[in-house]
């Protein structure tokens, strides 16, 4: 059997339920997710890192938002709202919070005491600490909690099928329901969705690497380790 | 909440005490297994810098490889019959390792120079030194990289729902085709509940085995 | 028990998990207990008797594993494997031993151009096709589920459908909604274009029947596919679609055996007089009882055993 067949097979890609729209429902859910998560997790990470409070909050909160199984809460949001693209990207949405909200935390407080007090020192409000002073140094942190972030919702943006709204997932799952036969449609999803996480790894990294030469803060052990400690995907 | 359907479903160890039992080997026995192939792995390319990068990206893109997707692709790979509970076992082994390998990588990495040399000049023999002195300073990351992957696995297991094979998974499964959000509910809060508790038990045995780690990173 | 079962070893694990912790070493633990062991099936081994990933066949496979035990028969479940493709595999690489079929379908997955449309036509054909597969169907029960097209009741009115020929009039603009597999099916979109010359401008694949009932009522799709069985369709006021051409085969429920099993005389038995007593209505009820009154496969399979006297 050639797995590749599908892929190499062009009519699998045109059309309401080819792969170009696959891509573009999958792309569309990570991104909408993720961009969500950070509305809502940069400003509360801000603040948390900012004031050095709540330390507790964002780990414990983050721990149990790790330990919520995604398919569970999609099933749930779906059987309560019905099909559609709220329900899934409100799912992603809280898997992608915990790494950005704990990047982002981290980063804001572990600005170089040194500065912050220099920043005081010359009369500086907690509004300009926190745009000047802190942001710069923040902003490699908050990128790599993006990237994990969206590494975990491209990964797991493949249980959007189903709730009955397509994605990648879809060639898993229909696939899987062929049988052995299905297997290069399944060998398809599982191929784009680990391509279109690599891309967006390579992506985001690049713009990590390049805010990190310009502010030169974060060094490489600290990101490796913060890296380790940002869970999986499903 | 239909609190008479968790009623009926809990008296006697019904289904949902079987599914939890189910759920927690299918999710800690990847734990062990990777551990253990983890630590001799981690160690051979913490010592190899040349080799780390490459290998450890490498691990980042299985880690990327949809888990729904290995689950059904294993059995072509394994020989295993599609329904053998041992591929997501499998599955879930390789996404462990996978961040195992990260950790312990880091934990030796950051044995400190002066310290290993200090072993070397009392005489103690390379798998000593490692054993007795690289491997007690390397295990805090460790057990953070551990209670990371236990709590992820215990999440992941759910997706084997899709293919009949989900543990506590299932009950989202039923929930949904039958637009009933009970058993969703009881899933996710079980679900939840079991990967804090083993949160907390490495936490515990941390503590324990590792008195002098208190307060390292988690 | 064997869920007790499943409980002890869940618990060796989290013993020898906080034991071994310390010593970095540790047991690779036993095998999960749920593991089908059967080879085979049938003789003194346990046959185990899968299942689709919907409501009836679960049912069914409950049916047929209670009333197996109840003749002697050593029998266990492994519900909701998924469709026919994934459990056909199951059954043919031994993982279960005995499945729930419907005949016409069944026939149709071996060869999808037989012309049998009678069901006897069908069950002479099955007979053949099943022979090179090394399975055996059981004799077919009189009770009979069959896949429907239907629309709500206030489409049906607007659009004046009522039957399967009457879709071209609304399909360039009507989505069509029913499980993955249907879109393969020589009972789905492929058959309907050639049969009926209807071609919808979407297919949206379904999972989940609720979430199907709950698009097809917000007009998220148009039409959508239900068993005939389904309590869905009268409790929504759906309009059953008619198929004047018959390119729905008429589907009598039937055990599908490996052929261990089929060699068990007692387990034979014990089969047929589940399709003997079993009805049309009686599968209805028994949907009905697990999909709205949210109750299990096997209490609702056990209730009706005792009553029909079969356990």
């Amino acid at each position: 059997m050639n797995v590749f067949s599908f892929l190499l097979d062009a009519e699998n890609w045109a059309g309401p339920s080819g792969i170009w729209v696959r891509i573009g429902q999958h792309v569309f859910y990570s991104v909408a997710s993720v961009l969500l998560a950070a509305l809502v997790a940069i400003p509360l990470g801000v603040l948390i890192g900012h004031t050095r409070r709540g330390d507790a909050v964002v780990s414990g909160l983050s721990n149990a938002a790790r330990a919520v199984p995604t398919l569970g809460l999609l099933v749930l949001v779906v059987t309560l709202m019905g099909s559609g693209y709220l329900p899934v990207v409100l799912a992603l949405a809280v898997l992608a919070v915990p790494p950005v909200l704990v990047n982002t935390a981290a980063g804001f407080r572990g600005a170089d005491p040194g500065a912050v007090h220099a920043g005081r020192a010359l009369g500086m409000t907690g509004w300009q600490l926190v745009r000047q002073v802190e942001l710069p140094l923040a902003v490699p942190l908050v990128v790599s909690g993006l990237r994990s972030a969206s590494l975990q919702v491209v990964a797991t943006a493949t249980v959007a099928a189903l709730a009955a709204a397509g994605g990648l997932g879809r060639f898993v799952v229909d696939g899987q329901n062929l049988g052995p036969g299905g297997y290069p449609q399944m060998f398809a999803g599982a191929v784009l969705v680990a391509l279109l996480a690599v891309l967006v790894d390579l992506g985001l990294g690049g713009l990590g690497w390049a805010l990190q030469r310009r502010t030169g803060r974060i060094s490489r052990e600290d990101r490796d380790h913060l890296a380790t400690l940002q869970p999986g995907t499903a | 909440m239909d609190l008479d359907w968790i009623a009926r479903n809990l008296a006697d160890g019904q289904d949902i005490v079987g599914l939890l039992g189910l759920h927690l080997v299918l999710a800690l026995t990847p734990v062990v297994a990777a551990l253990v192939i983890s630590l001799p792995l981690g160690y051979a390319v913490s010592r190899t810098r040349a080799v780390a990068g490459p290998l450890l990206a490498l691990f980042g893109v299985v880690y990327s490889v949809p888990s729904l997707a290995l689950f059904v692709a294993l059995p072509l790979v394994l020989g295993t019959r599609i329904l053998d509970p041992l591929n997501i076992v499998v599955a879930l082994t390789i996404y462990t390792v996978a961040l195992l390998v990260r950790s312990v990588v880091d934990g030796f990495r950051g044995v400190p120079a002066q310290t290993r040399q200090a072993a070397q000049a009392m005489g103690m023999g390379p798998l000593r030194r490692v054993l007795t002195v690289e491997l007690p300073l390397a295990m805090p990351v460790v057990f953070a990289g551990l209670r990371v992957v236990t709590v992820s696995n215990i999440a992941l297991v759910s997706v084997g729902a899709v293919i009949g094979l989900g543990a506590l998974g299932e009950l989202f499964d039923l929930g949904l085709r039958q637009g009933f959000y009970t058993p969703i509910v009881v899933g996710i809060v079980l679900i939840v509940a079991l990967a804090l508790l083993f949160d907390g038990l490495i936490l515990l045995v941390q503590r324990l085995c590792l008195p002098w780690s208190r307060g390292a990173a988690a | 028990m064997k869920k007790l079962a499943h409980l002890a070893v869940a618990l060796a694990t989290a013993g020898a998990l906080t034991l071994s912790a310390c010593g970095a070493g540790g047991d690779p633990l036993a095998e999960p207990s749920s593991s089908p062991s059967a080879s085979g099936g049938g003789g003194g081994e346990e046959v185990v008797v899968g299942s689709a990933n919907f409501t009836e066949s679960q049912v069914l496979g409950e049916l047929y594993a209670q009333a197996l035990e109840a003749a002697g028969v050593p029998a266990s479940t492994r519900p909701n494997i998924g469709s026919r493709e994934v459990y056909l595999t199951a059954l043919q690489d031994g993982s279960v031993s005995v499945v729930p079929e419907y005949t016409g379908n069944l026939l149709l997955y071996y060869d999808a151009n037989s012309p049998a449309s009678t069901p006897e036509e069908i069950e002479a054909a099955l007979e053949e096709v099943l022979a090179e597969e090394q399975l055996v169907l059981g004799t077919p029960s009189s009770a009979a589920d069959q896949d429907v097209y239907v629309v709500t009741g206030e489409y049906s009115q607007t659009h004046g459908i009522t039957s399967l020929a009457d879709l071209t009039k609304v399909d360039d603009e009507a989505v069509l909604g029913g499980p993955g597999e249907l879109a393969e099916r020589s009972y789905g979109p492929p058959g309907l274009a050639e049969i009926y010359g209807v071609e919808f401008a979407e297919f949206r694949p379904y999972d989940a029947p609720a979430v199907k009932i709950k698009d097809l009522n917000d007009g998220k799709i148009q039409v959508a596919t239900f068993f005939t069985t389904e309590a869905a369709i009268g409790d929504n006021g759906y309009v059953a679609l008619e198929d004047p051409e018959g390119m729905i085969l008429p589907q009598n429920v039937a055990p599908l055996m490996a052929s261990a099993v089929a060699d068990n005389p007692a387990a034979v038995e014990a089969l047929d007089a589940v399709s003997a007593a079993l009805t049309t209505e009686d599968l209805t009820a028994l949907n009905k009882s697990v999909d709205a009154d949210r109750r299990n496969p096997d209490e609702v399979a056990a209730e009706w055993l005792a009553g029909k006297g079969l356990a």
